[in-house]
């Protein structure tokens, strides 16, 4: 009875935090989990020792018979992991090399052992030889609203090889370490038509579906170690002089992962947005990087903060790894995000400005509305994308966002458009699928690429406010409630007849239904111009002119006719401008659903030349050449461009010859 | 002194030669046509009557070469494959030309005749073959022991940091270019050699080269230094002029040939004025050319 007691007190002080507010002055999110960890690293072992208290909360009206976790870091525990299948990656390996997480105890409120009731499923592939999902039936159901408290030892030995997560000589990237509650989705959450468990395997696309929630965890490592995390740090480290450790403690709250990284070699940097403090670890010999980065984040908080909703964190942690730790780059993990830039980076070159803005919209995306990524990599990695292309295109250059060279200039949407138009797979697959089972080669290019390109494609027909409006709402109503697809949808729906009334119809569904799920390509031509003069006569005042100008009688008519194609699938409406020989510009529109089109127009004036979306709205056309023609083609860019072929041809060759 | 006579008698040689040069010019402008030419067309026929050229105004655009699609793929397939076929064909063109250029830079070559200049070509191609093969396998060798291997062995040190690794790629890429420039005294002063002896083969060449360079190393170190210090600042003018000049006008574009051409030709006579002025700069050091 006393133990129960003592155990029972322990309980209440871990959860006394859990409801009290450190960091920020309201709670973000329901809580349904937290985590109380103390981790501590051997760098001789590479093993992160664990002792960790969690709870997950019932707030379904189910009575659920289990839990069920991630072991993400079993990954790397064999060569038939599915993440190993996936990334064909598999190779032999030393022993040593590999990572896995090593379940000592597992006991529940009452200090029961729950090891017997632990297994391994595979919900996503059957896949036996993948321990990534920890299955554990409690002795008693768990009631509405009731809590289960689990009390874990563990050991997670870290991998060589950095794949997201694990070490390299004296460099660790922490990450997918601890186990981690799944999402128990009621029914009506999402997709649900029953009560259950979200608790996906570990793949090698797409990492991310939690429960927002609260951590404290204490780190151990030697005192020669920098670390950062996705935590605030709550005080000064504590020295352990005769080990030669410092355990320092880090609070977070209401974020759906927890990760950390420790190596010697980073030098520290602070600088703040607004309340925001922002802490950047990078390597010593990098420090002329660590103006872009604190400029691309600062950027990307504005925009964001501008055109989405408020970061509601007061800190952020920033990390970027040391060409030995590459691996753990360009990753997120709400509060702490890692980047990727180089020793002497050329300043023309974005890439370093990229990553930060794209890992940082993720605390947006996935750390934030923390949708499901498995199950909708779009719903992430997508939007994620075209906001970061906004970004990078709106404070780096419209049309140099990526890179600003004199010799080349590359906008971050041109990048985006153009991974997804010139794929040859791009109709394989439509957007909407579940992460691993997208076909061999197009999951990026979907997930990321397209979705980008239709939601910019969406923008050119909406407007830029009107999509603003779409993502302040999405925000504002799904913040911290894991939203679905369809969700989003549905915010679209609302906000845009909401401001633009009829003009697109009761909905956007049309829209959707091509884009998102739909396979089509959208692909309007200009077929021909033609220009035929109407047989000759001395009056032509029988004639009329159809562009209603006052054209003398004796000036010759033609039937001026522009030909327009809907050659692919996708039926959008597109802006049509003709040009007249005299100068004259009309601005047609075609809601683009009939597969030809002519625009006929009979007087004096010719048409010259006709574009079709002249202002490039439409970006998932795949081919911008096809949207206009002109009578009078200039040759002279290919002719000047040949020319000079030939002078850097020979120049070549005069150079490599002796 | 020596480098300046040997300088000053390379740019008269090579004034001298100037139908020669003529000669390289026209032939690798008919090598790189056969490549360009159809690249230009199949670039036309991938634009058609499109307005898309709008976007080249301001240089290469990415958009534009994604929107080829299967027009850009045979481009780049003329490209690659032009690419390889013009440095092949190149390497044995340019040995040949060079076997007559040489000829017409040495002392007393006499006034210019196309007869001598082609029957030297042809005199001299072997052996310039053998010395531009042998040459070149050096500096990939030199390549390979100088950057590739340390800076492998570099990269896995354990004390290798990024900013350590950056200063060792430019140490050894300067390294390297050093000894390219020592190498290109060698087949300069073989092939200089070959032109004057009678006696043919490559590796006789190559011993004789070899024995010069080390014999006169800081002279011919120091004027060949000088001469290519100059052709790679030439080469940089030369590359910021044609990518900053963008007419937009029929005259322009022709203008630009004409001007990236006659750019082309100089840096010829400058490539000339080095081997004359190494073949002049061989003359003052050596007695007789079969020493």
């Amino acid at each position: 009875m006393k133990r129960y007691l003592i155990f029972a007190y322990a309980l209440v002080l871990f959860m006394l935090p859990a409801h009290s507010q450190l960091i920020n002055k309201q709670q973000l999110s329901p809580r349904q989990t937290g985590y109380t960890i103390d981790a501590r690293l051997d760098p001789v072992s590479k093993v992160v020792t664990g002792s960790m208290n969690a709870f997950w909360v019932n707030m379904s009206n189910d009575v659920v018979p289990d839990i069920q976790l991630h072991l993400y870091m079993n990954a790397f525990k064999n060569g038939n992991s599915t993440l190993n299948i996936e990334t064909h990656g598999y190779r032999k390996q030393k022993q040593s090399e590999y990572g896995w997480i090593n379940i000592v105890s597992f006991k529940d409120r009452n200090g029961v052992n729950l090891t017997p009731f632990m297994n391994f499923i595979s919900p996503d592939d059957g896949n036996i030889s993948d321990q990534t999902v920890m299955r554990v039936r409690l002795p008693k159901p768990v009631s509405p609203g009731d809590t289960v408290f689990i009390n874990v030892e563990f050991e997670t030995k870290l991998p060589s090889h950095i794949r997201r997560t694990g070490y390299n000589d004296d460099f660790y990237f922490v990450a997918q370490w601890f186990p981690k509650f799944g999402v128990y989705e009621p029914v009506g959450m999402r997709y649900a038509t029953k009560g259950g468990w979200n608790c996906h395997q570990f793949h090698y696309n797409s990492e991310f579906y939690s429960n927002h929630s609260l951590y404290t965890v204490n780190i151990t490592v030697p005192n020669e170690y920098i670390v950062g995390s996705g935590g605030l740090q709550m005080e000064e480290p504590s020295s352990d002089q005769k080990a030669g450790t410092k355990t320092i403690r880090y609070r977070a709250e209401d974020i759906v992962d927890f990760a950390w990284t420790a190596w010697p070699g980073y030098s520290v940097f602070y600088d703040k947005w607004k309340n925001v403090e922002i802490t950047l670890l990078i390597p010593k010999e990098r420090t002329e990087q660590v103006g872009r980065q604190f400029g691309s984040v600062k950027n990307a908080l504005e925009y964001f903060s501008a055109n989405v909703g408020a970061y509601p964190w007061p800190y952020l942690t920033i990390v970027d790894p040391p060409a030995k730790g590459d691996g753990a780059g360009g990753m997120e993990y709400t509060t702490l995000f890692t980047s990727s830039s180089s020793y002497m980076m050329p300043e023309f070159l974005h890439f370093p400005e990229m990553v930060t803005v794209h890992e940082f919209g993720h605390a947006y995306f996935m750390g934030i509305l923390a949708s499901n990524e498995f199950e909708e990599p779009w719903l992430d990695e997508g939007v994620n994308s075209f906001w970061e292309e906004r970004i990078m295109d709106h404070y780096y250059g419209e049309n140099s966002g990526l890179m600003d060279n004199p010799l080349l200039k590359l906008a971050d949407n041109s990048y985006g458009r153009i991974m997804y138009v010139s794929s040859d797979r791009r109709q394989t697959v439509s957007n909407n699928e579940y992460s691993w089972n997208y076909p061999y080669g197009t999951y990026g290019m979907m997930s990321y690429f397209k979705t980008a390109t239709w939601l910019y494609t969406l923008m050119g027909i909406v407007g830029e406010e009107t999509t603003n409006e779409i993502f302040r709402e999405y925000y504002k109503k799904w913040a911290f409630k894991h939203p679905s697809g369809k969700d989003f949808v549905n915010v679209v729906n609302d906000v845009v007849p909401r401001i633009n009334g009829n003009k697109f119809g009761n909905d956007m569904n049309w829209f959707f239904d091509q884009t998102l799920y739909g396979t089509g390509i959208c692909d309007y031509k200009v077929s021909r111009i033609f220009n035929d003069q109407i047989e000759f006569q001395s009056d032509y005042s029988a004639v009329p002119d159809t562009l209603k100008r006052n054209s003398d009688v004796s000036e010759k008519r033609y039937k001026s006719v522009a030909e327009l194609e809907r050659a692919g699938e996708v039926m959008l409406p597109v802006d049509v401008l003709i040009h007249f020989t005299n100068g004259d510009e009309i601005h047609e529109s075609w809601d683009g659903k009939s597969r030809f089109k002519d625009f006929i127009y009979i007087g004096s004036r010719r048409i010259e030349w006709v574009k079709i979306d002249p202002d490039y709205k439409i970006k998932m056309d795949i081919n911008y050449i096809n949207n206009s023609m002109t009578i009078r083609p200039d040759r002279i860019p290919v002719r000047r461009f040949s020319y000079k072929l030939i002078a850097f041809m020979q120049f070549f060759i005069s150079f490599i010859s002796l | 002194m020596k480098i300046a006579a040997s300088v000053k008698s390379g740019i008269t040689r090579s004034l001298r030669a100037w139908k020669g040069i003529l000669i390289m010019w026209f032939v690798i402008l008919l090598m790189v046509s056969m490549v360009a030419i159809p690249m230009k067309g199949v670039l036309q026929s991938g634009l058609g009557d499109s307005m898309i050229t709008e976007k080249l105004a301001a240089g290469i655009n990415i958009d534009f070469f994604a929107d080829m699609s299967a027009s850009f793929k045979s481009l780049v397939s003329y490209f690659s494959n032009g690419l390889l076929m013009i440095i092949i064909t190149g390497f044995f063109i340019n040995t040949f030309l060079t076997g007559g250029l040489f000829n017409s830079l040495k002392k007393h070559s006499g006034s210019f005749s196309y007869n001598e200049f082609f029957k030297s070509s042809a005199d001299n191609f072997w052996s310039f073959s053998g010395i531009s093969l042998i040459v070149n396998l050096i500096i990939v060798l030199v390549a390979i022991v100088v950057i590739i291997i340390p800076i492998s062995v570099f990269e896995q040190a354990e004390f290798s940091s990024e900013g350590s690794l950056f200063k060792a790629v430019i140490i050894t890429i300067s390294i390297f270019l050093l000894i390219v420039a020592y190498l290109y005294i060698v087949a300069d002063y073989a092939r200089a050699w070959q032109a004057i002896s009678d006696k043919g083969g490559c590796f006789r060449a190559l011993r004789f080269a070899f024995r010069q360079t080390a014999g006169t190393f800081f002279l011919s170190c120091s004027l060949m230094l000088i001469l290519l210090l100059f052709q790679l600042f030439y080469g940089l003018v030369v590359f910021k002029l044609l990518t900053q000049y963008k007419p937009v006008s029929g005259i322009g574009v022709f203008m630009l040939f004409l001007f990236s051409q006659i750019l082309f030709y100089i840096k010829l006579m400058m490539k000339a004025t080095r081997y004359g002025s190494i073949t002049k700069m061989m003359e003052l050091n050596t007695v007789s050319p079969d020493q």
